[in-house]
C-alpha cells in the first residue's frame, strides 16, 4: 500500500512527464482500436458480402463440387441437410441452391453465364445479396414457376425487359442438352461488372427437372451463421450430423473464397505488423521515461537502500508506479477513443466519393464505408497488450533502480 | 468455336417436315388452325422419309471469308442425323453426329471426339450462318409451334400458302414467330423468316431451283441470309439425294464416327 | 564553440541520461527508416506488381476491339507500332488473342487462347515466373501451352497431357489440333486461372489461319521515371489510328483499390513520424525540465540567459547527432536486409499469387532510396529541436531562485 501511495505521488509530482508518457500509451491504444477495429468491421463485411453472393458462409456440397464445380455433381437430399443445419446453434440460415453453367439465349443474341437455382418460399433478401439488389421487377413467387431474374447487363446484352422470353440450355446431369423456357419477372443491379452480366436467378425446383435431379436435388446447402466466429464450430456439428451421408463436403468461406481468405490474411499481416512498429516506439519511449525517472532518482533510492530497503522493494516501487502510469494510460486511451469510436461505429467515413461505389475485391463488392467494429475479444487483447507493453518497458528501468549502489550514487552530487 | 450442326437435310427438310409431325387435332380450334394442319400433314405425307442420304454444297460468305465445302450427309427419322466433311481436304473426315439432344464431333486431325456442351450452343457451325443450337431446336419445330394459315392465294404470281408459327407458351425456343411459305400446288417451301419476341426480323431463308432428285421434286437451293448483315449469306445446295434407303441406327452411334 | 565543447561536456558528464535519452532516439528513429523503406517499397510497387503480372502497363488495340473483341479487328502493321513504341522508351511484346474449346478425357471447356512471342513476353511481364508445375513456354518448341491453375483442374490435365483445341478459324474452318501441355500456372487471377491457355505466336497462327496482325501489344516504360500518363500520351499521339490504354484506363477499380492502398500507408507513416516525435518530444522537455535547478545555479554565476539558451541547443544537437547516426547504423543495414530478403507472405496464399483476384508477387521488398533515409533524420532534428524550444526558452528568462526551486 505504501508502495502504491508513493508511487502516486511520483508520478503526480512530475505531472508534465506523467501526462506526455501516458498520453502516448492513450494515442497507442487509439491507433489499435482504430486499425483493429476497421479490419473486424471491413473483413467481417466482407465475408459477409461474399457468403450472400451464393455460397453461403458454410456450405454443404457434393463432394468435389468445389474443385471443379459441375452440374454432373450434386447433392441428393437437401431437405435432410437443411434441417440438420437449421437446428445448429448460430445458424441463421440454410438455402437449397443450384449453381452452374449455362447458355441464354433470346432472338437470335446468346450469352454464357451462370445461373443460380433458388427456392423464392426460402430465400431471404438478408443472405442473397441479389434479392437486394433487385432493381425493376421483382423475385418470382413459385420454385416450379418459369420466372427468371436476370443482372441488368446480361439484360441488356439480349435486348430483354420484363416479361420477356429467356431460353436457357444446360447440359444435364447425363450429358444431355436440354433448353427451358422463362420469362423475366426482374431484374437486378449489383454493380460488381461480372455478377449484372453473368449471373440469372432460376427457381429451383423447375431446374431439378431441368436437370433431372430428382426433388431435393441441389449442387449445395449454403448455411448463414449469425457470427463469424462460429463457423468453424457450426462446420464440424453439421459434419457430425451428416456421418454415414457419404460424398458429401462441408466447407468453410475459407475453402470456398480462398482468393477472400488470402487477401484478408495478408491484409491482417500488413496490419499488424504496422501496429508492432507503432507499439515498439511507443514502448521505447515509456522504456525512456522511466529510465530517466530512475536516474533522476538514483540519489533517493541510493539513500533509501542506505537506510534499509531491500533493492527488491525499489524494484517493486518502480514497477508499482509503472502500474499507475499504465493504467492511467488505459482510462486516458479510453476517453480519448470512446468518443472516437462511437463516431466510427456508427457513422464511419464514406469513402465513396473516392473508390467509387462499384468497388470488388476478392470478387467481392466492399462498402465504401469504412465503420469500426470490436470484437470483444480484440478489445481485451489490445488493452492487455499495452498494459503489458508498459510494463514490460520499465522491467529494465526498476532492476537497474535496484542494482544502485548507495555509496556511488551519494557521492555523484548531480545524478 | 466450332461445333456442328448435324443435319444438313434439317434445315430445308424439317421446316416442312416436321411442322407436319402435329399431335392430332383436339376440339374447339378454330377453322384457320385446322386447316393449317391439314394442309401441313399433307406436306407430311409428301415429305415423310425414313431416311435419306445425300451430297451438298455449301457456301458461306461473310465479311472475312468466303468457302464451299463438300458434305456426305444422313438422317433416320426426327432425331438421327450425321454429316461428314469431303472437301477442303483440310477438313475432310470431320464428323458431327446429333442422336436425340446429344451433338457429337469427330475431329479426324487429332483422332477425337468431343461432345458438345451447353456452353458451344452458340458457335457457328462450319463457319457458316447457322449455330449449333438452331440444329437442336429445329427439330422440334413441331413441338414448340402452334401453325396457322395467316395467307393464301397469289403472291408475286405464284399460289402460295403462309404459315405463321407462333411458339407455345412455354416451348424453349428463342425466336417470336416463323413464317413459312409454301407452294399451293405442291407444297414445296418457298422461304421462311424468322423474328424475334419484339416481332424484328432476324434471318430469312429463302428455297429455290426446284429439281427432281432422288424420285422427288424439291427445292435444291437454300440461301440464308442474318438480317443485320445483309451481304452475308450461307447457301446449300443438293447436288444428289436419295431417299427410303435403310439406314441401321448404329450408323448413328459414337462408335461408328471414328470408323468413318 | 565555446557553447559547443561546453555541450559536449555537458552531454559526456552525464553519460547516463545521454545513453537513455539518445537510444531511446535512435530506436524510434531506426524503426522510422525502416519503415520509411517499407513505404517507398510498397508505394508503386504494387502497382507495378499488379500490372507486371499480365497486364503490362499500357495497351494497344485496334480501334474498337476492346468493345467487341473479334478475331479480325487486328492491329496490321503491328511491327511499325512496336518499333514505334521502342523508339519512344518503351518495351513491346505483341499478343493474338482468340477463343476456342479446350478439350481432354471426358472434359471440354471454354478457353481464351493467347499466342505470344515468349522472348518478347518476358521483357514485359512476369507470368512466366508464376508456373506452378512444369515450365514455361520455350521459343522453340512448337505445339505447346501453358494453362490457368484452375482450367488445369477443370480439364484434370498435368503437364506432358494432350489436349484437343478446337476453334473457329480465319478463314471459317474449323480449327483443331492437339497440343501438349507444357506447363500449368499458379493462380494468377481469375481470367487467366479459369479460362487462360497460352501458346507461342507461330503455333497460334497456323492454328487459327491467321497470318498477318495481332489483337494486343503490350508494353511497359524502359525508365520508370517517366510518367505513365506522358508515355500513354505520347505512344498515342504517334498510333492516332489506334486505341491506347494506359493500365488505370483498362482497370479503374484496380487503380483505386491500389491508390487507396498507397493512401493508407501515407497515414501510417504519419503515425509513425508522430509517435517518433512525441517520443522525442517527451525525452528532451525531460532532458531539459529537470536540470532547470542546475541551470538557476548557472545563472545565478554569471551565465547569461543567451549563452544558456545557445547552451541547450548545443545539447540538443550533439543528442541528436549521435541519435541520428545510431538510427542509421541500425535502421539502414535493416532495410538493406529486407531489400535482398523481402517480406514473404505467399505462405499465406498457398498455391496461388492473387489477392482480390489481382494477381501479386508475394513479397514486400523494403527500398532503400535517399528519401527514406534522410526524411526520417531530417525529422528527428527538427522534432528534437523544437521540443527543446519551450524549456529552452524557459531556463533562459527563469530567475535563478526561482529555477532552484524548480519542480
Amino acid at each position: 500500500m505504501k508502495l502504491h501511495v508513493m508511487a502516486l505521488r511520483t508520478l503526480s509530482r512530475n505531472k508534465r512527464r506523467t501526462l506526455i508518457t501516458s498520453f502516448s500509451i492513450a494515442f497507442g491504444i487509439f491507433l489499435a482500436v482504430t486499425f483493429t477495429g476497421t479490419g473486424d468491421y471491413s473483413y467481417t463485411s466482407m465475408i459477409n458480402t461474399s457468403a450472400v453472393m451464393g455460397l453461403g458462409h458454410i456450405s454443404v456440397a457434393a463432394e468435389g463440387y468445389n474443385e471443379r464445380p459441375s452440374l454432373s455433381r450434386w447433392l441428393p437430399d437437401m431437405d435432410r441437410v437443411r434441417k440438420k443445419a437449421l437446428m445448429i446453434d448460430s445458424v441463421e440460415g440454410a438455402y437449397p441452391r443450384i449453381m452452374g453453367q449455362a447458355m441464354f439465349a433470346a432472338g437470335a443474341k446468346s450469352v454464357g453465364g451462370m445461373f443460380m437455382g433458388i427456392d423464392p418460399v426460402l430465400e431471404k433478401p438478408a443472405h442473397n445479396f441479389f434479392l437486394r439488389s433487385i432493381v425493376e421487377g421483382e423475385l418470382f413467387d413459385t420454385v416450379d414457376g418459369r420466372g427468371a431474374v436476370i443482372g441488368v447487363e446480361m439484360a441488356e446484352k439480349l435486348n430483354l425487359r420484363l416479361g420477356k422470353k429467356l431460353i436457357v440450355t444446360v447440359t444435364d446431369k447425363d450429358g444431355e442438352l436440354t433448353s427451358e423456357l422463362l420469362r423475366i419477372s426482374g431484374m437486378f443491379k449489383t454493380g460488381d461488372h461480372d455478377a449484372d452480366s453473368s449471373i440469372v436467378l432460376l427457381p429451383l425446383a423447375r431446374m431439378q427437372q431441368t436437370l433431372k435431379y430428382g426433388t431435393g436435388g441441389v449442387s449445395f446447402v449454403a448455411v448463414h451463421v449469425d457470427d463469424l466466429r462460429a463457423v468453424n464450430r457450426v462446420r464440424r456439428e453439421i459434419n457430425g450430423s451428416l456421418t454415414g451421408a457419404g460424398n458429401v463436403e462441408v466447407l468453410t468461406w475459407r475453402q470456398t473464397q480462398a482468393d477472400l481468405s488470402g487477401l484478408i490474411a495478408v491484409d491482417r499481416l500488413f496490419n499488424y505488423l504496422m501496429q508492432l512498429l507503432v507499439g515498439l516506439v511507443i514502448a521505447a519511449g515509456i522504456m525512456n521515461t522511466m529510465q530517466m525517472s530512475v536516474l533522476e532518482r538514483s540519489r533517493e533510492f541510493g539513500i533509501m537502500m542506505a537506510v534499509g530497503m531491500a533493492p527488491g522493494q525499489v524494484v517493486r516501487m518502480v514497477l508499482v508506479e509503472s502500474f499507475w502510469l499504465g493504467c492511467l494510460g488505459i482510462v486516458m486511451g479510453i476517453v480519448l477513443t470512446a468518443p472516437w469510436f462511437i463516431y466510427m461505429s456508427e457513422t464511419g467515413i464514406d469513402m465513396s466519393s473516392y473508390v467509387g461505389r462499384d468497388y470488388s475485391a476478392g470478387g467481392v463488392l466492399v462498402d465504401p464505408v469504412v465503420k469500426i467494429r470490436l470484437f470483444r475479444e480484440s478489445a481485451f487483447f489490445i488493452l492487455i497488450t499495452v498494459f503489458l507493453l508498459t510494463m514490460a518497458a520499465s522491467v529494465y528501468p526498476a532492476i537497474r533502480a535496484g542494482r544502485v549502489l548507495p555509496v556511488d550514487t551519494l557521492k555523484d552530487s548531480t545524478f | 468455336m466450332v461445333t456442328k450442326r448435324s443435319m444438313a437435310l434439317s434445315v430445308c427438310f424439317f421446316i416442312a417436315l416436321h411442322c407436319a409431325v402435329m399431335d392430332p387435332v383436339s376440339a374447339g380450334e378454330d377453322n384457320g388452325r385446322l386447316r393449317a394442319r391439314e394442309v401441313l400433314e399433307k406436306i407430311d405425307d409428301l415429305w415423310r422419309s425414313s431416311s435419306s442420304k445425300a451430297r451438298l454444297q455449301m457456301e458461306v460468305k461473310t465479311e472475312h471469308y468466303t468457302r464451299t465445302m463438300i458434305m456426305d450427309s444422313w438422317s433416320k427419322g426426327r432425331d438421327m442425323s450425321l454429316v461428314r466433311i469431303v472437301l477442303p481436304l483440310k477438313e475432310k473426315g470431320t464428323v458431327s453426329l446429333k442422336n436425340g439432344n446429344t451433338m457429337y464431333t469427330y475431329l479426324p486431325k487429332t483422332d477425337r471426339v468431343i461432345r458438345l456442351t451447353s456452353g458451344m450452343m452458340m458457335g457457328s457451325w462450319m463457319g457458316s450462318h447457322f449455330t449449333n443450337d438452331d440444329l437442336v431446336k429445329e427439330s422440334r419445330l413441331s413441338d414448340d409451334y402452334e401453325p396457322e394459315i395467316t395467307f393464301e392465294g397469289i403472291r408475286d404470281g405464284e399460289d402460295i400458302i403462309e404459315f405463321a408459327l407462333l411458339p407455345h407458351h412455354d416451348a424453349p425456343v428463342v425466336w417470336g414467330k416463323i413464317v413459312i411459305t409454301v407452294r399451293a400446288d405442291d407444297y414445296l417451301p418457298v422461304d421462311s423468316l424468322y423474328y424475334d419476341e419484339d416481332m424484328i426480323l432476324a434471318r430469312t431463308l429463302t428455297f429455290s431451283d426446284v429439281k427432281e432428285m432422288g424420285g422427288r421434286l424439291i427445292p435444291v437451293v437454300l440461301h440464308m441470309v442474318p438480317a443485320d448483315k445483309p451481304d452475308e449469306y450461307t447457301e446449300l445446295i443438293y447436288l444428289q439425294v436419295d431417299f427410303d434407303i435403310g439406314l441401321p441406327d448404329s450408323l448413328f452411334s459414337i462408335m461408328q464416327l471414328r470408323g468413318m | 564553440m565555446q557553447l559547443l565543447s561546453l555541450a559536449l561536456k555537458n552531454v559526456l558528464r552525464y553519460r547516463h541520461r545521454t545513453w537513455v535519452t539518445v537510444l531511446a532516439m535512435a530506436f524510434a528513429g531506426a524503426i522510422m527508416i525502416f519503415y520509411a523503406g517499407l513505404f517507398e517499397g510498397w508505394m508503386g510497387a504494387m502497382e507495378t506488381n499488379a500490372v507486371s503480372m499480365e497486364m503490362g502497363e499500357m495497351q494497344i488495340h485496334a480501334q474498337g476491339y476492346r468493345d467487341d473483341p473479334d478475331l479480325y479487328t487486328v492491329i496490321p502493321d503491328y511491327r511499325r507500332v512496336i518499333r514505334q513504341a521502342e523508339n519512344s522508351g518503351l518495351i513491346a511484346s505483341p499478343r493474338l488473342l482468340g477463343g476456342g474449346l479446350a478439350a481432354a478425357h471426358e472434359n471440354s471447356t471454354g478457353v481464351s487462347i493467347r499466342g505470344i512471342d515468349p522472348r518478347a513476353e518476358e521483357q514485359v511481364v512476369l507470368l512466366q515466373n508464376h508456373v506452378f508445375s512444369g515450365s514455361w513456354l520455350s521459343a522453340t518448341d512448337a505445339k505447346q501451352v501453358v494453362l490457368g491453375y484452375q482450367l488445369a483442374r477443370i480439364l484434370d490435365v498435368r503437364p506432358g497431357s494432350e489436349i484437343v483445341l478446337v476453334a473457329q478459324a480465319a478463314d471459317g474452318s474449323m480449327a483443331n489440333d492437339l497440343f501438349t501441355v507444357q506447363g500449368v500456372l499458379k493462380s494468377v487471377g481469375q481470367g487467366i486461372d479459369r479460362g487462360g491457355l497460352i501458346m507461342g505466336d507461330r503455333d497460334f497462327r497456323e492454328f487459327f489461319a491467321l497470318p498477318e496482325g495481332v489483337h494486343e501489344i503490350v508494353m511497359k516504360r524502359a525508365d520508370n521515371g517517366v510518367l505513365l500518363e506522358q508515355a500513354t500520351k505520347k505512344i498515342a499521339e504517334l498510333v492516332p489510328d489506334l486505341e491506347v490504354n494506359s493500365w488505370r484506363e483498362l482497370q479503374p477499380t484496380l487503380a483505386r483499390l491500389l491508390d487507396l492502398s498507397d493512401v493508407s500507408m501515407i497515414i501510417m507513416l504519419l503515425i509513425i513520424y508522430a509517435a517518433v516525435g512525441m517520443l522525442t518530444m517527451n525525452a528532451m522537455l525531460m532532458g531539459v525540465f529537470e536540470r532547470i535547478p542546475v541551470f538557476g545555479v548557472m545563472k545565478a554565476v554569471g551565465f547569461s540567459g543567451c549563452r544558456l539558451f545557445g547552451l541547450i541547443f548545443s545539447e540538443t544537437l550533439l543528442l541528436v547527432t549521435m541519435a541520428a547516426v545510431l538510427s542509421l547504423a541500425l535502421g539502414v543495414p535493416l532495410s538493406y536486409y529486407f531489400e535482398r530478403h523481402p517480406i514473404d507472405f505467399s505462405f499465406l496464399l498457398p498455391e496461388s499469387s492473387t489477392i482480390a483476384g489481382i494477381a501479386f508477387e508475394p513479397q514486400w521488398y523494403c527500398r532503400v532510396t535517399a528519401g527514406s533515409v534522410v526524411m526520417p533524420v531530417v525529422f528527428l532534428y527538427i522534432v528534437a529541436l523544437l521540443a527543446v524550444l519551450y524549456p529552452a526558452w524557459k531556463a533562459a528568462v527563469i530567475s535563478p531562485v526561482k529555477a532552484i526551486h524548480h519542480i
